[in-house]
């Protein structure tokens, strides 16, 4: 065995997101109207991610099961300190300063807690019983009430969805499911008053056009679908978006960056992006069959369909599909702490995946 | 767990992960339709809105057209002035550039206040802002020797509009000023655009208010070109995408004669009257002159707030144009009209004669009504009737007449309608039937008022332009124009002619004849200017009484209040017996007709003939 052979790496996985944390500082470079200080920036997030990725990638899952509790607990406290200390920015507490560094604590809690409910769950014989059902969904429900607070709705769904996604594959009963669906739909009027916000509230208004303000609330949307739809098949060009350039479109930088890519490389571009998304999925779902343990696949299906469905709910505000929340696009909108969380979530996804139990010698 | 355990967990996982990641590669494709369907089947709706949102067209003004005398002599020009324009988004600090150009520019308070309001909104939106306008020679040196140091600064032409004849040409040219209206009608630019149009004219955008300026502003105007801009999403102007030239207004070359409408005013002077003349060859009006008037380049280009109440006020009401709205009894000057219409209906001919006591008496009731001389003219026919100008014998020649043929008569010579084709404002009046006096005065007509329409009183008024085209019909022998200021330069417009054949050459070569003789011989009643003139001259003059009155005595008194004075009236042709121009002439409480409004007369026919 080579010495190359010890490093556990994915080349499938590696280098797709490679590929696309470096388009999106392309994106990006366009995106901040050619602001180089801000694509440095999230180039050397990007760098560092990379070698994180690799660095988590090396521990046995064994390690991580082990500490998953702790570090669930870390991540529970981070938030605390984030409502107890964090700075409010636009009316919302979401971040805790660590010397010149900010953390968006909540993107933690969407690795922890579906790490920590594997863990919880791994060893549990099937059909899950109630009690353990309960225990989850008691901590699910309390992260989510926690993000939700800051406010931050769409992390807290999807925090709430990383951990049903792991109580899902663990085996759920379906009868389960079915009643709880028809508590939810019941609890909805509810749920609509109590957990969200008058501007939340506002924005779903907008978005199923009961309150149609083009200069309001529905402006930023509207903006977006005319970026997206005027590039056409191929787009204007890289850095000839009126849209993006002018200034018409908001968020460029995060929620909106998918608007710029539409409208500066056309349907062909968004083809290509969604193509290596989607190649990125594939190879997880095919790590998650393939991986050597129940806790293994439970982690890479609970953290891959997260990554999913963050990324399919940002993709659909964009184009107008559901109602804008804000939610960045993954590897490609701003921001390093988002970023380094997913590079963990794919340090993870690796160690977990590429670690076999019994290797044919 | 034991094996089989294990086994029913994973393929358990391998399930229901596969039901999660096809619900993914749904989302997946709902997006990709969603995306297809903005970027390929909606394409088009959101290239355009795309563009709606950064095109921001704004309009480039149009240089109006100028207007010109029959001899191709400028009217009305446009004249360059010098603005000083700024580009304040290109200035730091404005304290500082103030201070560096007030040494060059003088920049009263007034100006200063203006621009620091504005500078704000024009830096941020990188719009060009006015510092100065009217910049004199001495400043624009001043500021070229330095234009070094002022990069966002720059001097730029701004026309003004002008007439050197400000005074004389006011009624008939008509003002301009400031509107956007006409120029958005021309186009298709949002009307939100229009206050950051690029101008040509210091006073912004303007448009004819009244007069010529009014009627051809749609030629005068011209085309607005376009500059599409791109913008940014705070509006904010970024660099100039395409340029489109505006198209120049049209110029108008009219037949107004500046010597003639000059001659009008010197001869007028401060009196309250009205000329207008008109070119018999075609129709073409070469004078219309209203007094008093005003200045028309004050009114055009900035009237301080009591200069304008000041004209408002007069109570000679400058703004008010008599040749075109005035209201006189055409007095003894209708006479021709009325001969004609005995000749047509034989009523009379020229043989015809009746014995002129001074008075005649309506068979009716007995009311008297008198003539100008006391006693009377002796034995009249129609040609001393007219030159002698006999009450008496129009009186019983106007009894004889049916009031409604009278009246259509009347109308055939213009009367009681509008006779010029271009003419701004023109009051049409009317005249005077059984019909209308009913609805009007609510009484029934009588004979009495056919017999005073006979000389041109009660309830008969007339226009001045009404008169010069009925003393036009008469020098043409019957042959009527609609009346125009401006030469037909389009295609389709012929001038409408109408002709008159009632009359024999003869009948017509009699009454040029005798209205010659009303100027030319010893009895005329307007004799006194035969000697004014150098070629003959028929003519036509009237007296309009304001007050009915029994005797001379009576008037005497009246004569004290000025305004209670009669009308001086004159129409007349010339040079006779080939007649080029018909000329009206009214002086308001200017008395007597022949030796007041007739000397106005012959000096405009005098110019007109003279200037071609």
């Amino acid at each position: 065995m080579s010495r190359l052979s010890k490093i556990f790496f994915d080349p499938y996985l590696f280098f797709s997101i490679f590929l696309i944390s470096f388009l999106g500082l392309f994106f990006l470079y366009s995106a901040s109207n050619g602001d180089t200080y801000i694509v440095l920036k999230q180039f050397i997030f990007v760098a560092f991610g990379l070698i994180l990725m690799l660095l988590v990638s090396q521990p046995d899952p064994d390690l991580f099961r082990r500490y998953a509790l702790l570090f669930l607990i870390f991540s529970f406290l981070l938030l605390g300190a984030t409502i107890l200390f964090g700075p409010e920015i636009n009316g919302a507490q979401r971040w805790v300063r660590i010397g010149s560094f900010s953390i968006q604590s909540s993107e933690f809690l969407k690795l922890a807690l579906p790490v920590f409910l594997a863990s919880f769950l791994y060893s549990k014989r099937l059909p899950i019983q109630p009690k353990e059902v309960i225990i989850s969904l008691l901590i699910i429900g309390t992260a989510f009430i926690v993000i939700a607070k800051q406010p931050d709705l769409g992390t807290g769904l999807i925090v709430v969805l990383s951990g049903l996604f792991v109580l899902f594959l663990s085996g759920l009963s379906w009868g389960f499911m079915g009643g709880s669906l028809v508590l939810l739909i019941i609890s909805s009027p509810f749920l609509w008053n109590v957990l969200l916000q008058p501007f939340q509230r506002q924005r779903i208004a907008t978005f199923f056009g009961i309150d149609s303000d083009p200069f309001g609330a529905g402006w930023n949307i509207i903006q977006s679908k005319i970026a997206i739809g005027s590039g056409g098949l191929f787009g204007k060009g890289f850095g000839e978006g009126s849209q993006t350039q002018l200034n018409f479109l908001p968020e460029t930088e995060t929620d909106f960056i998918f608007s710029v890519i539409g409208e500066e490389f056309g349907f062909f571009g968004v083809l290509l992006l969604l193509s290596i998304y989607l190649f990125i999925l594939m190879r997880c779902f095919y790590l998650a069959l393939d991986a050597r343990d129940r806790f293994c696949r439970l982690v890479i299906g609970g953290i891959s369909l997260t990554f999913a469905a963050n990324l399919i709910i940002s993709l659909c505000m964009v184009v107008g599909l559901l109602p804008v929340v804000g939610m960045p696009l993954p590897f490609i909108s701003k921001g390093g702490s988002a970023l380094l969380s997913l590079f963990l979530a794919f340090g993870i996804i690796t160690s977990m995946g590429t670690h076999k139990k019994f290797l044919p010698q | 767990m034991i094996f089989e355990e294990r086994q029913i967990e994973k393929n358990n996982f391998s399930s229901r992960a596969l039901i999660l990641f096809a619900l993914m590669g749904l989302g997946f494709l709902a997006v990709l339709i969603q995306v297809f369907s903005l970027q390929v089947s909606s394409y088009s709706d959101y290239e355009i809105a795309a563009l709606k949102n950064k095109n921001y067209v704004i309009p480039i003004q149009s240089l109006r057209g100028e207007i010109f005398d029959r001899n191709g002599r400028h009217i009305v020009r446009n004249e360059p002035t010098f603005d000083l324009i700024t580009r304040p988004d290109s200035i730091k600090n404005i304290d500082s550039f103030l201070d560096q150009i007030e040494p060059v520019i003088y920049l009263s308070e007034s100006e200063k206040f203006i621009y620091l309001k504005l500078f704000k909104d024009k830096a941020f939106a990188n719009k060009e802002l006015v510092l100065k306008k009217d910049l004199t020679e001495v400043e624009i040196a001043r500021f070229n020797v330095r234009s070094h140091a002022f990069r966002n600064a720059f001097i730029d032409k701004r026309y003004r509009r002008i007439t050197d004849y400000p005074e004389i040409f006011s009624h008939v040219l008509g003002y301009t000023s400031r509107s956007e209206l006409p120029y958005k009608l021309l186009s298709n630019i949002p009307i939100s655009h229009w206050k950051d149009g690029e101008l040509i004219y210091a006073n912004g955008f303007i448009e004819g208010k009244t007069g010529l300026e009014e009627t051809y502003n749609s030629q005068l105007i011209g085309k607005p070109g376009e500059r599409v801009y791109e913008v940014n999403a705070r509006g904010r102007l970024v660099k100039s995408l395409e340029y489109r030239p505006p198209t120049n207004g049209s110029s108008l070359k009219t037949y107004l004669d500046i010597e003639a409408q000059m001659s009008a005013a010197i001869f007028l002077g401060n009196r309250r009257g009205a000329v207008v003349a008109i070119d018999l060859s075609s129709g073409g009006i070469n004078v219309l002159y209203s007094s008093p008037s005003y200045s028309i380049n004050k009114l055009s280009n900035g009237l301080s707030v009591d200069e304008l109440q000041n004209l408002i006020n007069d109570e000679n009401k400058p703004f008010f144009n008599r040749a075109l709205q005035g209201r006189y009894p055409p007095a003894s000057t209708i006479k021709p009209a009325i001969a004609m219409f005995g000749l047509a209906n034989k009523l009379v001919d020229w043989d015809f004669q009746i014995k002129d006591p001074g008075f005649f008496t309506l068979p009716e009731d007995g009311r008297v009504y008198r003539g100008w001389k006391k006693g009377g003219h002796g034995k009249v026919n129609l040609r001393k009737a007219l030159l002698v100008s006999s009450n008496t014998y129009f009186f019983s020649l106007a009894y004889q007449a049916d009031i409604n043929e009278l009246a259509l008569h009347l109308s055939n010579l213009g009367f009681g309608k509008g006779v010029c084709k271009d003419c701004f404002d023109e009051d049409q009046v009317f005249v005077p039937t059984p019909e209308w006096k009913y609805k009007n005065v609510n009484t029934a007509w009588f004979k009495g008022d056919t017999v005073n329409l006979g000389v041109g009183q009660g309830y008969f008024v007339a226009t001045p332009i009404q008169l010069a085209n009925y003393a036009s019909i008469l020098a043409n022998k019957g042959k009527g124009f609609e009346l125009s200021l401006v030469m037909n330069s389009e295609e389709y417009y012929m001038p409408q002619i109408w002709q008159n054949n009632e009359y024999s050459e003869l009948d017509w070569k009699r009454m040029h004849q005798a209205l010659t003789d009303v100027i030319e011989s010893d009895y005329g009643t307007a004799r006194s200017i035969r000697d004014l003139k150098t070629f003959l001259v028929a003519g036509k003059s009237g007296t309009a009484e304001l007050v009915g009155l029994d005797s001379k005595e009576a008037y005497k008194e009246l004569r004290d209040t000025e305004l209670l004075r009669d009308h001086s009236i004159i129409v007349v042709f010339g040079p006779m017996p080939n007649p080029k121009y018909a000329v009206s002439v009214v002086i308001e409480n200017g008395e007597s007709g022949g030796a007041v409004a007739g000397p106005v007369a012959i000096e405009v026919l005098k110019s007109l003939i003279n200037d071609e």
